[in-house]
């Protein structure tokens, strides 16, 4: 120790004070590679290892009893192979010791010959040098070049002996050892999955392992060295088309949740615990066969999230249930991650994202609750206040309301506007009055004046029509209930006054019921002229009804007019209708006149009005302020804007744009902000002191918790997420598909067809299949594009046995109709839109061929020939073979013919009786078949197409509608005599109308 | 007295107006400037904050504030915040290290009082070697730093948000944690003098110090009495408008930039009426009960007239009366500077409570040109 007199401080105080930073440095360091390394995926993946190796033993186990003693069998065989080859080791040896010397005497004369080469290349250079210069000097090098050619020639025939020889020795060897090859080829080939499943064990359970492996697997996991290869690390997923936007630009997401979720595309692990359980559909998604592989989508294109989240917490997991949220809250400490946009969606909005990539389907297999929600969109009419660029409206969803005066009456109106459920309990009418925040007895009287303004506003300068003589209208009602169920009302409508029994908005089937209103109180709404006219003609009064015509005649108008009239709702017709209040009424006037005005002229204004005025005045207002216009065509809004938020981009609004009230019971997310709001409407007034007029408006559509979730889905699915274009569906479909799929569903083609497998609901109300409208199964191959869009135009008969008709849709344009074949066209592949005429030879024999298996098939027992009737009974007849040429495709006809059932399952047609090639070939076939089936030899396809043929010859008349309405409005459709028509009869007289 | 009575007594206390004018009060008694200040600084025992006993007393009050904030359910969310983490160690070492100093002042300047040398003070030929005497401590110091850094970011995650969005910024929305109280500045004076004008005052006034402070004593060793004026003046501007106002803009401001007790839930909702009005507005249209001129010059006269009293001539007649020793002694121009530095700094305060008590939003007012003052 030396003295420090000079200095200041102690320097044996200030060491130690170096010695302890140091050491308190050194484990903070430590402190930072335990930190670094200690990530919580890792953990996961040891415990999948775990999980791996006792999935991989009980499948060795499994390989192994399957060859049970069979490898044992096989290691003997191998054992004597080698011990055979073992016993020619003398011969095995001299091979080998000569195998040597050659190869040395290979690879000595190969140098001496690849040095040749490089010099003969260089005098070649040499020469054709000299050869450019001229003169002699070229023939020296070339003299020289040649002797060089030779020696190196020699050279070339030494080495290739050599090479020759080695082979030879080589053969040999193999051919010694070819025994033991066999043995062990034939062993791998048995035993392949048990060592697959052998060197995967060996790959995972360092207990299989040799020493040096073992030490490597652990070496490759230490710090710093794990940069190389570690066996724990993050796994990932670049997926380039689903971009995470960071507002400036969009980066390609970074997958990552297969760190953890490391089973996930492994059907070994579809029992497993999370993280590692199998995806529940690995059909769908995940593997590469799949519609949706990992590479290319990824995880959170579906399930959103923080995707290079590592942790259970740093990944945005969003719970399910409150259940799930406590139990994650005890096991992970689980709180939602702040400042990240895209949490996680809980599962059961996870169908939100499937709207991305197929945008305009609400029919998408598979992802039924976004397309209940989107269906719903539409039928509520939501986007009449709420535009959506992405889902826009297709028309109003409600009835036009300008000729109110002629369907119904001023108290009916304002009744229905105060409590439309009070009518009909299923209506898809929504609440606008008597609602959570309308409860303060001057909102409520405010509310019965703004009712009767509207009323009298929708009924105003037009006269109430009350017929004189209403009888002359009605009809026979129970014939009218029969013709309500067997022409195809019910294709759209329901009457059902049982709130048990009425159909539940939730299936696709269902919902196709409530294309129409529920049919019940008709008696206390309508007029039964008006209600006879819609019938008849209902474009007529509404242009823009999706209800078609069924072409009633004037009795069976007025029998359904009797039958619907019938029924009134007694209870609704003894409620009071919401009257004007005078001093209410005065004080609403002002309201609005002061929201234009100052008070001063605003007063001076409404003293210059008659009631009469401020009825009109206060009901116009109030219609715009609740926004009527969104779902009716009313006079006076026919351009009007609407009044709701738009909601394009509604699933990415940050939350704090949400407005959630004063309140903070409700989880401050976007979906609990809409299921509330869908709930409950006007939930977010609660406890605010807010001016009548500025009282929140959505108006309460009573939907089910089931709906809710739907629309709360959809709403979520309108949102900025960026996806790149290769994975679009929607654009891989062409517009007419999209066009045509909606207008199909807009005019319920599916309440009556089966229609790319859905829909055809009316199938079940009539009983069978042979009486209901035709499943529509490929349309699109099977009629000729401009037969059909004349069918549609004015459609005619075309299934004499139907009582249920193909109505007319005066309301579609032949680019709609156009739309639609072009969309069944496109379904079944098919493309050609105009067509030549089917061209045969009637004097080839596949015709005369074509003729006798008709005249086998008898077909005229159920087919007409023109005006021609079947030889059987009304209730097996068929169409027209007269028409087929003209509606029927040739190549759908071959098809049909060979396999009625596989096209349209339940139909009455038999496949013809064709004759087999040995029958054909017995002494008497001529005679009995005739020679020109004879001559086919068998080939049934030919037949077919002869029989095709011989049906384009058919001739008679096209459309014979008259013919046949003629015979049923003189037998009527009583078809009792079959046994199995008789019992569907018998089931719809049971239904209780 | 409960817990729930002294918080909200402590919320009432924070609003700014309370908790500024108290400081402002009472600061001369805590550093006092003149002889009077003095006395009373004696007679209450203020002194006794330069005290061993007064220093763990103050670590004590700060810890006890933090620790009744970690209970409380809304202080707690401020509190724990990373990015305010910094701002409690401010506290702590702002304390310690304002004790330390005028500890070490007042044991020099008793020292003085008797005849002694200051503490500091050896022999004329002390010297300090820099290795290893300074070095050797200063590599200690940085590997001790360090260690505290990397635990620090070990335990702590970075406070880092959402991705920018211009649609949806943050509410409130706060500068990084030193600037907070330039931020709190932007309450009260325009941007081109709160982010602009007083930086660059503060930047420049700060580096001018040493030019123009003429007083020879406490050269290299700690003492209050031999300078305390500038002491008290460096103190309050250091203390209460720049640190105070840092932890105003921390702990007390929260959405839309309201003021919150520590203890106060930030209602997001809370509405309070900005009814400002410029000094115009007030000539024209409160006093003269007429229409504003529409000459910007003539409408924004009187708050020219006051603007160039305040800057230009008030140095001028403390020049010539109050401060006439001083102008003797600093000579014109050390004198010009100092005033002007000193009258920006003391704008600050006056301009806050001309808003506080008039509601008065700017002397001069001309948005025209983006000129507001």
């Amino acid at each position: 120790m030396f003295k420090n007199d000079e200095r200041y401080w102690d320097i044996n105080l200030l060491n130690k004070w170096f010695a302890i930073s140091s050491v308190v440095f050194l484990v903070v360091m430590v402190w930072v590679f335990i930190d670094d390394n200690d990530d919580e995926f890792k953990e996961y993946q040891k415990e999948f290892r775990k999980l791996q190796i006792e999935v991989t033993k009980e499948k060795l186990n499994e390989e192994q009893s399957l060859v049970d003693g069979k490898s044992e069998e096989y290691e003997l065989e191998l054992a004597r192979a080698i011990k055979l080859f073992d016993d020619k080791s003398e011969e095995v040896e001299k091979i080998n010791s000569e195998l040597g010397e050659l190869r040395a005497g290979f690879y000595k004369n190969n140098l001496k010959f690849k040095g040749e080469k490089a010099e003969l290349d260089v005098l070649k250079f040499k020469l054709e040098s000299a050869n450019l210069k001229g003169g002699s000097e070229s023939d020296v090098v070339r003299k020289e070049y040649k002797e060089k050619s030779s020696a190196f020639n020699e050279l070339k025939v030494i080495k290739e002996q050599f090479e020759i020889d080695i082979a030879s020795r080589e053969k040999k060897i193999k051919s010694l050892k070819a025994d033991i090859k066999a043995v062990k080829d034939e062993r791998d080939k048995i035993l392949k999955k048990v060592d697959l499943a052998q060197n995967r064990l060996t790959s995972l359970d360092r207990s299989n392992m040799s020493f040096m492996n073992k030490l490597g697997d652990i070496v490759r996991d230490l710090p710093i060295l794990d940069f190389m290869d570690p066996y724990y690390k993050v796994k990932q997923t670049v997926v380039k088309d689903v971009l995470y936007d960071v507002n400036f630009t969009a980066m390609p997401a970074v997958d990552r949740c297969t760190s953890c979720h490391l089973g996930i595309a492994n059907p070994d692990f579809k029992d497993a615990e999370q993280p590692y359980t199998t995806h529940p559909d690995l059909d769908l998604y995940l593997t590469s066969k799949s519609p949706h592989p990992e590479e290319s989508f990824g995880c959170t294109s579906c399930h959103s999230g923080r995707s290079r989240g590592t942790s259970f917490l740093s990944s945005a997991h969003t719970p399910n249930t409150p259940e799930q949220k406590k139990e994650w809250k005890e096991k992970y400490d689980w709180k939602p991650v702040k400042h990240w946009l895209q949490p996680m969606l809980p599962t059961r909005y996870t169908q939100a994202s499937c709207f991305k990539c197929h945008q305009n389907t609400s029919d998408l297999a598979g992802a039924e609750k976004i397309n209940l929600g989107l269906t719903l969109i539409d039928r509520s009419g939501c986007n009449g206040c709420h535009v959506s660029a992405n889902w826009e409206s297709k028309g109003k969803s409600g009835p036009d309301l300008r000729k109110l005066n002629e369907k119904s009456h001023p108290e009916w109106v304002a009744k229905w506007i105060k409590n439309p459920r009070a009518f009909r309990y299923n209506t898809r009418m929504p609440h606008v009055f008597e609602q959570a925040n309308q409860e303060k007895p001057n909102i409520a009287k405010r509310n019965v004046t703004e009712i009767a303004s509207i009323t009298h506003y929708l009924f105003e300068g037009k006269e109430v029509k009350n017929s004189k003589n209403p009888s002359k209208y009605l009809g026979d009602p129970s014939n009218g209930q029969k013709l309500f169920s067997a022409v195809g009302c019910m294709g759209c409508h329901v009457k059902e006054q049982d709130p048990s029994l009425a159909p539940q908005t939730t299936t696709f089937k269902e919902l196709t019921k409530l294309q129409g209103p529920n049919l019940i109180g008709m008696g206390s709404k309508v007029t039964p002229e008006w209600l006879f006219n819609w019938l008849k003609k209902p474009h007529e009064y509404m242009p823009s009804t999706r209800m078609p015509d069924l072409r009633l005649s004037d009795s069976d108008a007025r029998d359904i007019t009797a039958y619907l009239y019938d029924n009134k709702n007694y209870d609704f017709d003894q409620l009071d209708a919401p009257e004007a209040d005078i001093e209410v009424l005065d004080e609403l006037t002002l309201d609005w006149l002061m929201k234009m005005n100052p008070e001063k002229y605003a007063i001076e204004k409404a003293s210059n009005m008659s009631k009469d005025e401020k009825m009109s005045f206060v009901g116009e207002k109030s219609i715009r302020h609740y926004g009527c216009y969104g779902c009716h065509n009313i006079d006076g809004f026919m351009d009007a804007k609407p009044i709701g938020v738009e909601i394009t981009q509604e699933g990415s609004k940050p939350v704090d744009k949400f407005d959630f009230g004063l309140y903070h019971d409700i989880p401050h997310t976007i979906h609990d902000w809409i299921e509330n709001k869908l709930r409950t409407p006007r939930i977010y007034d609660r406890g605010k002191e807010s001016e009548p007029l500025d009282l929140l408006r959505m108006p309460n559509f009573h939907f089910t918790e089931e709906e809710i979730e739907a629309v709360t889905m959809a709403v979520l699915s309108f949102n900025t997420d960026k996806v790149g274009e290769p994975l679009l569906a929607h654009n891989k479909v062409p517009d007419y598909n999209k066009e045509g799929h909606r207008l199909v569903k807009k005019y319920n083609c599916q309440g009556c067809h089966l229609i790319e497998n859905r829909g055809g609901q009316l199938v079940e109300q009539i009983g069978a299949p042979e009486y209901a409208p035709p499943n529509l199964h490929s349309q699109g191959r099977k009629t000729n594009p401009n037969w059909l869009i004349k069918f549609f135009n004015n459609p005619m008969t075309v299934r004499p046995n139907l009582q249920v008709r193909m109505p007319s849709y005066h309301q579609i344009s032949d680019k709609e109709w156009d739309t639609i074949i072009k969309y069944f066209q496109s379904i079944d592949d098919e493309n050609t839109g105009y067509r030549a005429p089917h061209q045969f030879a009637s004097s080839s024999s596949k015709f005369k061929a074509g003729e006798k298996v008709h005249e086998l098939g008898a077909c005229n027992n159920c087919h007409f020939y023109g005006t021609e009737f079947p030889t059987q009974v009304a209730s097996t007849w068929a169409p027209n073979l007269a028409l087929t040429k003209e509606r029927l495709n040739p190549e759908w006809v071959v098809d049909w013919l060979r396999e009625p059932q596989t096209i349209m399952p339940g139909t009455k047609m038999p496949a013809p009786y064709l004759p087999t090639p040995d029958v054909l070939e017995t002494d008497d076939a001529v005679e009995t078949w005739g020679r020109d089936l004879v001559k086919l030899k068998g080939n049934q396809e030919a037949m077919l197409e002869g029989l095709r043929d011989y049906m384009w010859n058919i001739k008679g008349k096209v459309d014979i509608s008259a013919e046949i309405k003629e015979y049923f409005d003189e037998n009527g459709y009583d078809f009792s005599d079959g046994s199995e028509d008789y019992d569907d009869e018998d089931d719809w007289d049971d239904e209780d109308w | 007295m409960n817990l729930v009575a002294i918080k909200s007594a402590i919320d009432a206390l924070s609003a700014p107006t309370i908790s500024f004018t108290i400081l402002t009060v009472i600061f001369p008694f805590i550093f006092p400037p003149s002889d009077w200040f003095e006395k009373i600084h004696r007679k209450t025992g203020l002194w006794r904050m330069w005290t061993k006993p007064g220093g763990v007393i103050g670590m004590i009050l700060i810890t006890a504030f933090f620790v009744i904030g970690y209970f409380d359910p809304y202080f707690n969310k401020t509190l724990t915040k990373a990015d305010n983490f910094p701002i409690v160690l401010m506290i702590y070492s702002m304390w310690f290290y304002i004790w330390l100093g005028m500890f070490k002042a007042y044991r020099n300047d008793i020292r003085i009082e008797q005849g002694l040398k200051p503490e500091e003070y050896n022999d004329p030929d002390d010297k300090v070697l820099v290795w290893p005497d300074l070095v050797y401590i200063e590599f200690i110091c940085l590997i001790l730093f360090q260690v505290f850094l990397i635990v620090w970011s070990i335990l702590v995650a970075a406070p880092i948000e959402e991705p920018a969005n211009p649609a949806a910024t943050p509410n409130p929305s706060k500068a990084p944690w030193y600037f907070l109280g330039l931020q709190e500045m932007l309450v009260y004076y325009d941007p081109w003098i709160a982010g602009v004008l007083l930086p660059t005052f503060i930047i420049v006034g700060l580096m001018a110090i040493p030019y123009m402070d003429i007083n020879k004593k406490g050269d290299g060793y700690y003492s209050f009495k031999e300078r305390r004026v500038g002491m008290f003046i460096f103190m309050y501007g250091w203390v209460v408008l720049w640190l105070f106002l840092i932890i105003i803009g921390t702990f007390f401001r929260g959405p839309n930039w309201n003021f919150f007790g520590p203890f106060e839930y930030w209602d997001t909702h809370k509405v309070e009426a900005l009814t400002n009005v410029n000094l115009s507005e007030i000539l024209w249209v409160k006093w003269l009960n007429q229409g504003l001129p529409s000459n910007i010059l003539i409408r924004e006269g009187l708050g020219f007239v006051i603007t160039g009293l305040y800057l230009f001539v008030l140095p001028v007649i403390l020049a010539k009366t109050y401060l006439k020793d001083m102008y003797a002694a600093y000579g014109p121009t050390r004198f010009v500077s100092l005033m002007t530095f000193g009258l920006v700094m003391l704008a600050l305060p006056i301009k806050m409570y001309l808003r506080w008590i008039f509601n008065l939003q700017y002397i001069i007012a001309i948005p025209e040109w983006f000129f507001n003052i």
